[in-house]
C-alpha cells in the first residue's frame, strides 16, 4: 500500500499564534503551485500555477520534480527535481513557502505548509533622514576627533620626536608663505620658533644674521647652507645701542595705533624686536615702487616685508633723544647739508676732528701745504714736469685726478707721498756710487738717529743733518708740503703732525665706482662736478659739494635728469650696516655671477 | 500670580512670534549693531603692513569670535534643557540665528582676508560650512512645515504607510491567476519597490527607476493583447499598481521635505564640532608657535 500524504498548513495570525489545518491526500502524488485546485496550493506569485509534482515513490520516498522547470530549492539547494527520504526530514521551498517533508504518524508523509516570516511593515521612521545616514552625534565625535588627532596632535608629536622626517606635519600650521630670503626654512618652523608661547625673539634672528670675527661667519656660513639656504646670509651690526634705538622709536602716532601698541605689549609681542619690522607670513599689497623683474628669484615668494622706515625714528629724533648729535631728518628734501669731519687742529700727535657744517665753510687744518690748482693746472711747471719725469711712471701729461687717486672699490687708495708725490718731489739727499740716496718719507727713526749721531741702523741711508736742517728751512725741501713749527730741537724746526681723513661723511656711503658717480653714461657726474679742486689753492680746502649737488640727480625724475636716481635713505645709508650703503639687489646679482662656481652670494640677489 | 501672567504672556507670544521675529528683531538689531561696528573698526584700524588675526583688532575679533563659537554650539546643551524664565529657548536661538550670522564678518574680518593651505583656513572653512548650513535651516523651518502639512492634508505618516501595505495585499491578491511572466512583473512591484531610498534620492526627490513605475509599463503590452477574464485581471492589478503610484508619490514628497528639514543638521552639527576641535588646534598652534 502506499503511504498517504498528510498536509498540515500552517497560517500565521496577525495578532500572533498559529491556525493549522490538517487535510489529507489520497492518491500517491500531489500537484504544487499556485492554481487553487492543486493539491499543495501555494498562494504565491513567485510560484507557477502548476509549478511541481510530488510523488511517492516508494517506501519513505518522495520524489519532487519541476513541471514548468522553475526550479525550487532543497535544504538550501536549488533543484529541478529531487529524492528525497521523509525519514530524514526536508525542508522544500517555493517562493515564500516551506514544506517540511517528514515521517507522520500512521506511517504517512507529513507535509508542513508554512509562510515565510514576512519583512517587518514600513515603519514610519522610514521618513526620517536618520533611516539611512549616521548617527550625527558619531558623526561628530568621528570628525571633531580626527580633526584634533590630523591637526594638533600630529604636529604636536612632529615637532617634539620626529624633526628628522621628511614630511613636516607642523607645516599647516603656517599663517602664510615665507619671503624670498627665508623661505628655505619652511620645513624647520623651528628655526625661528624656538620657545613654545613666545614670540620670535631677536636671539633666534641674529643666530644666522650676527655680524662678527670671520670664525663666527664661518659657522653661520656653514649652518645656513645646511639647512638649505642658496645664498649666504646678510651679517647686521647694531644701529645704535638698545635702549638709545627703544627711546628713540616714535609712539604710534594715532590713538588706533596706540592701541594696538598696548595689546602688543599685553601678549607679549614686544615692538623692539627684529621681527616687528620684518614680518614673516605674509604677503603685503604688491609695491608699486618694486620692479616688476624682481621676482626673477624664487618666483611666487613674496618679498620680506618691513613695516618701519628711517624717517620713522629720524624725523623727529631730538625731541626724543636730546643728546642726539644727529639733525632731524624727515626726508630727503630736508635733508640737512653735509657735516663733514674736519681736522680742526693736533692734540700732541693726535689730530682733533669734529663735524663741522658745510654752510659754516670750516677748513682742514692738515698739517700739509699743497695746492690742487697749481698741480692740475694743463700748463706751467707741474704740467711741464708731469709731461718730462711723468713718463717714467706711465702719465707723461699734465696731472689729472686719477694721478693720485687711484680708486679701490668705492673709494681710493690712500694717497702715499713717495708713489704719488715723489716723481717731482724728490726725497735724495746724496749721491753713493752714482746711485741716488733718497729718505724714506715717513719713517723718521733714520732722520731721529742721525741726528742724535748714533750709528745709523743697517742699510739705512745716514744723512747730513744738515742736509735736514736745509730741508726744514723756509723754502726747504719739506716745507714744499709740510707745516714746519720752530723747535729748539738741533735742526731748528719740526714737521707738523699730518692727518688726512678716509672719509668726510662717515654716516653716508658714497660710492665712487658708481657708474653716475664715475662720469659715465648720460648725465653723469665727473669728478669735477663735486670737488672744485681746479680752483683751489689750500690744502684746508675741504673739497666736497653740499646736498645740493646730490639733489641734482637723487630724488630727481627721468624728466628731469638722464641720471637721475631716487631720494630713498638707503640710496646712501644703511640701518643694519651704519657707516655704509646697503649694497643693490642688482649689485648682488653681479656679485653672484662673478663668483666661482660652488660660492654663494652673500645677501639674496635680484634685478 | 505675576508668574502665571509672564506665563500666559509668553504663551501668546508663542503663538503669534517665530523665533525670527522674536521681540521685535531685538537680536536682528543687536547683530546688526555689532556687524556695523566691527566693520568700522577693520576699516578704520591702523594695521601695518596689513591686516590679520595678529594685529590688535585681530585679537579682538579672534576672542569675540571664539568665544561667540562656543556660545552658539552651547545651543545644543540649551535645548536640552527644559527651562522656563526669561530666557526661553526662543531667545536663544533667535540670539544664535542673528549672532551666527554676524560671526561671519568677525571672523572674515579676523582673517584679514588672508587664506591658505593650513589649519587656520581649515577652521575658517568648517565655519562657513557651520554658518551656510544654519541659514539653510533657518529658511527649512521658516517654509517646509507649511509644505509638509499641505502636502500630507489628513493623512498621517502611519496611514500613508498602511494604505501601500494594503495595496500591496490588494495586488498579491489580485494577480494570483496571473502567469509566471506576468506575476514576475508584479512581483517587481512588490518587492522591489523601494519607498525611500538613500539620501540623494530622498533630498532630489527623483525615483525616475521605481519598481513600481517600470512594472507598470511592462504590462501595458500584456494588457492591450489579453482579453477575456485574463485582461479584466490585468487591469485590476494595473489599476491597482497606478493608485499605488499615487500613493508612493505621497509619501516620498513627505519623504523629500521631511529630508530637506532634516539634511542641514547632518552638517549642521558634525560640522560644528570639526570646527570647534579646528578652532582648537588653530589657537593652539598660533600661540605656540607665536
Amino acid at each position: 500500500m502506499t503511504q498517504a500524504i498528510t498536509l498540515r498548513l500552517i497560517t500565521r495570525q496577525a495578532g500572533g499564534g498559529e491556525i493549522v489545518r490538517t487535510r489529507r491526500i489520497d492518491g500517491a502524488q500531489a500537484l504544487i503551485g499556485r492554481d487553487p485546485a492543486c493539491e499543495i496550493y501555494l498562494p504565491d506569485l513567485a510560484v507557477d500555477m502548476q509549478q511541481a509534482r510530488l510523488q511517492v515513490v516508494g517506501e519513505n520516498r518522495v520524489r519532487i520534480e519541476s513541471l514548468t522547470g522553475a526550479p525550487f530549492t532543497v535544504d538550501g539547494k536549488r533543484v529541478t527535481q529531487a529524492e528525497l527520504q521523509p525519514l530524514r526530514g526536508s525542508k522544500v521551498t517555493f517562493g515564500a513557502f516551506d514544506l517540511l517533508i517528514a515521517q507522520g504518524g500512521d506511517g504517512d508523509i507529513a507535509i508542513t505548509v508554512s509562510r515565510q516570516e514576512d519583512d517587518q511593515g514600513l515603519s514610519p521612521s522610514l521618513f526620517s533622514l536618520k533611516a539611512v545616514m549616521f548617527g550625527r552625534r558619531k558623526m561628530a565625535w568621528t570628525l571633531a576627533l580626527s580633526i584634533l588627532a590630523l591637526c594638533l596632535a600630529l604636529p604636536l608629536a612632529g615637532s617634539v620626536l620626529m624633526s628628522h622626517l621628511v614630511i613636516h606635519p607642523d607645516r599647516q600650521w603656517s599663517t602664510g608663505p615665507l619671503s624670498k630670503a627665508h623661505a628655505f626654512l619652511e620645513k624647520d618652523c623651528q628655526a625661528c620658533h624656538q620657545r613654545a608661547f613666545v614670540a620670535v625673539r631677536d636671539q633666534a634672528c641674529l643666530s644666522c644674521h650676527q655680524a662678527g670675527d670671520a670664525a663666527r661667519t664661518a659657522r653661520i656660513d656653514a649652518r645656513v647652507q645646511r639647512l638649505g639656504s642658496p645664498f649666504l646670509p646678510l651679517l647686521v651690526s647694531d644701529h645704535a645701542p638698545h635702549d638709545r634705538l627703544v627711546r628713540a622709536m616714535p609712539p604710534p602716532p594715532t590713538i588706533r595705533g596706540r592701541i594696538g601698541a598696548v595689546f602688543e605689549t599685553a601678549m607679549n609681542h614686544p615692538s623692539d624686536r627684529c621681527a616687528s619690522c620684518h614680518r614673516e607670513h605674509t604677503t603685503a599689497p604688491p609695491d608699486p615702487a618694486a620692479r616688476a623683474t624682481a621676482d626673477i628669484l624664487r618666483p611666487g615668494k613674496p618679498a620680506l616685508v618691513v613695516v618701519r622706515d628711517c624717517a620713522d625714528c629720524h624725523s623727529r629724533l631730538k625731541m626724543r633723544l636730546p643728546a642726539t648729535g644727529l639733525i632731524d631728518t624727515p626726508d630727503w628734501n630736508r635733508h640737512p647739508d653735509f657735516r663733514p669731519l674736519v681736522t680742526t687742529g693736533f692734540d700732541g700727535p693726535q689730530p682733533r676732528v669734529q663735524r663741522v657744517s658745510l654752510a659754516a665753510r670750516p677748513l682742514e687744518a692738515n698739517g700739509l701745504t699743497f695746492s690742487h690748482r697749481v698741480h692740475m693746472s694743463a700748463t706751467g711747471g707741474v704740467a711741464r714736469q708731469g709731461q718730462v719725469l711723468g713718463q717714467g711712471r706711465g702719465y707723461g701729461a699734465a696731472l689729472t685726478c686719477q694721478s693720485c687717486h687711484r680708486p679701490d672699490g668705492g673709494g681710493f687708495k690712500p694717497i702715499e707721498m713717495e708713489r704719488d708725490c715723489g716723481a717731482c718731489h724728490s726725497l735724495a739727499f746724496a749721491q753713493v756710487g752714482g746711485q741716488l740716496k733718497a729718505l724714506r718719507h715717513h719713517d723718521m727713526r733714520d732722520v731721529a738717529g742721525v741726528l742724535r749721531g748714533a750709528a745709523p741702523t743697517p742699510g739705512a741711508p745716514s744723512v747730513d743733518p744738515a742736509v735736514l736742517r736745509r730741508a726744514l728751512a723756509p723754502g726747504g725741501l719739506c716745507v714744499d708740503c709740510h707745516t714746519v713749527r720752530p723747535s729748539n730741537g738741533p735742526l731748528g724746526g719740526e714737521v707738523a703732525p699730518v692727518h688726512l681723513a678716509d672719509r668726510a661723511l662717515p654716516w653716508g656711503d658714497f660710492n665712487h665706482a658708481v657708474p653716475a658717480h664715475a662720469g659715465v653714461g648720460k648725465g653723469a657726474a665727473a669728478c669735477a662736478d663735486c670737488h672744485k679742486a681746479q680752483a683751489s689753492d689750500r690744502s684746508q680746502d675741504l673739497l666736497i659739494e653740499g646736498v645740493a649737488t646730490c639733489k641734482a640727480c637723487h630724488g630727481k625724475t627721468e624728466h628731469d635728469t638722464a641720471a637721475a636716481a631716487g631720494g630713498q635713505c638707503s640710496e646712501c645709508h644703511s640701518y643694519h650696516q651704519p657707516g655704509q650703503a646697503p649694497r643693490t639687489g642688482q649689485d648682488r646679482l653681479f656679485t653672484a655671477l662673478g663668483l666661482p662656481p660652488g660660492q654663494k652670494p652673500r645677501g639674496l640677489p635680484t634685478f | 500670580m505675576a508668574g502665571a501672567q509672564g506665563q500666559t504672556q509668553r504663551r501668546k507670544t508663542a503663538t503669534h512670534e517665530s523665533f525670527l521675529r522674536h521681540r521685535s528683531f531685538l537680536f536682528l538689531k543687536l547683530a546688526t549693531i555689532l556687524t556695523v561696528g566691527v566693520v568700522a573698526a577693520y576699516l578704520l584700524q591702523d594695521s601695518r603692513p596689513r591686516p590679520g588675526g595678529g594685529t590688535a583688532l585681530g585679537y579682538v575679533l579672534g576672542t569675540a569670535g571664539a568665544l561667540l563659537i562656543v556660545w552658539l554650539a552651547l545651543l545644543g546643551v540649551r535645548k536640552r534643557a527644559v527651562t522656563d524664565g526669561h530666557y526661553s529657548l526662543k531667545a536663544w536661538v533667535s540670539a544664535h540665528v542673528y549672532l551666527g550670522l554676524s560671526l561671519l564678518v568677525i571672523a572674515t574680518l579676523h582673517t584679514g582676508f588672508q587664506f591658505g593651505w593650513n589649519v587656520h583656513t581649515l577652521a575658517y572653512g568648517l565655519m562657513l560650512l557651520v554658518i551656510v548650513s544654519g541659514a539653510f535651516g533657518v529658511w527649512a523651518y521658516a517654509t517646509l512645515p507649511k509644505a509638509l502639512s499641505s502636502n500630507r492634508g489628513e493623512t498621517t505618516r502611519k496611514q500613508m504607510l498602511a494604505q501601500l501595505g494594503a495595496l500591496d495585499e490588494q495586488i498579491r491578491e489580485a494577480a494570483q491567476p496571473l502567469p509566471r511572466a506576468e506575476a514576475d512583473i508584479v512581483r517587481l512591484s512588490l518587492e522591489k519597490t523601494d519607498v525611500a531610498g538613500g539620501f540623494w534620492r530622498r533630498l532630489s526627490g527623483y525615483y525616475g527607476d521605481c519598481a513600481n513605475t517600470r512594472a507598470i509599463a511592462q504590462l501595458a503590452p500584456a494588457l492591450r493583447a489579453a482579453s477575456g477574464a485574463h485582461a479584466q485581471t490585468l487591469a485590476k492589478v494595473e489599476q491597482l499598481m497606478r493608485r499605488k503610484a499615487d500613493a508612493l508619490g505621497l509619501a516620498r514628497r513627505q519623504i523629500r521635505i521631511t529630508a530637506l528639514l532634516e539634511a542641514w543638521l547632518f552638517i549642521h552639527v558634525p560640522a560644528t564640532f570639526a570646527l570647534l576641535a579646528a578652532l582648537t588646534a588653530h589657537i593652539v598652534s598660533v600661540f605656540l608657535y607665536w
